[in-house]
């Protein structure tokens, strides 16, 4: 089983080093969509269905809280699993992120290790891609 | 401002090695040919910015270590993402250790190919490294 990621930061250098980490680290990634922002991940989603994304917070024209709000605010794309890796990481800031609904919170720099479990136990799969909950089917629908 | 320059060395340690895999040492005179430097504001409990200069050779070799690719592929745009992200990280980082339970705004970071002088003053502290590739400096300045 592999997963669609999309990865949202304003950096190319750092969705290159993301997406260069998901692949070292051994998770299971088949499609993986960049956004340079909120808004052009949004664009993103109203085409196309992913897995879990991961999203920076700082970044111009729609940045990380805003997209979880936009998300958050529809039916459909509220069921994807959000990840936020920023350097931002102040206990108050990570409360915030996890109330506005992001799954899980990794700070900047981190290991491939930690990536790849925090991927897993987000969509609810252990980390051979076997299923440890009833979250999702194999197809990436409903439930 | 002691505790913040010590706070803020253990920041910059933490960034290079763990992102650019790049070992600075702390020096105490000024590298004098930075090619760029890259800012970053923050506001909170406290408000300043964080400065960051640094050569050519290092920024090359800071963006060949992050993204694994050889120095004659390396273009302008990675180079300034690479340095507005060490910024990024280092603000970030530093913030973070200073005090966890408090929330920090970041702003988008800025690059520039033309570094002016560094700033100085009593509420500015300056940290200069030598590493392999060459220099790199920062500045900490706190707003009133």
């Amino acid at each position: 089983m592999s997963f669609n990621v999309l990865i949202v930061d304003d950096s190319n250098s750092m969705r290159s080093v993301i997406k260069k980490v998901i692949t070292i680290s051994g998770f299971k990634m088949d499609q993986c969509y960049e956004a340079g922002n909120g808004k052009q991940a949004l664009e993103i989603l109203s085409k196309v269905w992913v897995d879990v994304i991961l999203s920076d917070l700082n970044m111009p024209e729609m940045n990380g809280l805003e997209l979880l709000a936009a998300l958050k605010g529809d039916s459909l794309l509220q069921e994807i699993p959000v990840i936020i890796i920023s350097t931002e990481g102040s206990d108050e800031r990570r409360r915030t992120v996890l109330e506005m609904g992001a799954k899980q919170f990794i700070k900047k720099p981190f290991t491939p290790e930690n990536v790849r479990k925090i991927l897993y136990e987000v969509i609810g799969v252990g980390d051979e891609g076997t299923y440890e909950g009833n979250e999702r089917d194999a197809d990436g629908g409903d439930f | 401002m002691k505790e913040m320059k010590e706070t803020l060395m253990v920041a910059i340690f933490d960034v290079f090695e763990r992102m650019f895999y790049v070992f600075l040492e702390p020096v105490n005179d000024e590298y004098s040919d930075y090619a760029m430097a890259a800012t970053i504001q923050f506001s909170g409990a406290l408000k300043g910015e964080v400065n960051i200069f640094v050569s050519e050779r290092l920024a090359k070799s800071m963006v060949q270590n992050l993204l694994g690719i050889e120095t004659e592929d390396i273009t302008e745009k990675d180079i300034e993402d690479c340095i507005k992200e060490a910024v990024n990280m280092i603000c970030g980082n530093f913030l973070g250790r200073l005090d966890q339970t408090k929330v920090f705004d970041l702003s988008i970071p800025s690059f520039s190919r033309r570094p002016g002088k560094a700033a100085q003053g009593e509420n500015v502290c300056m940290l200069c490294f030598d590493s392999d590739s060459d220099g790199f400096g920062t500045t900490l300045t706190l707003f009133n």
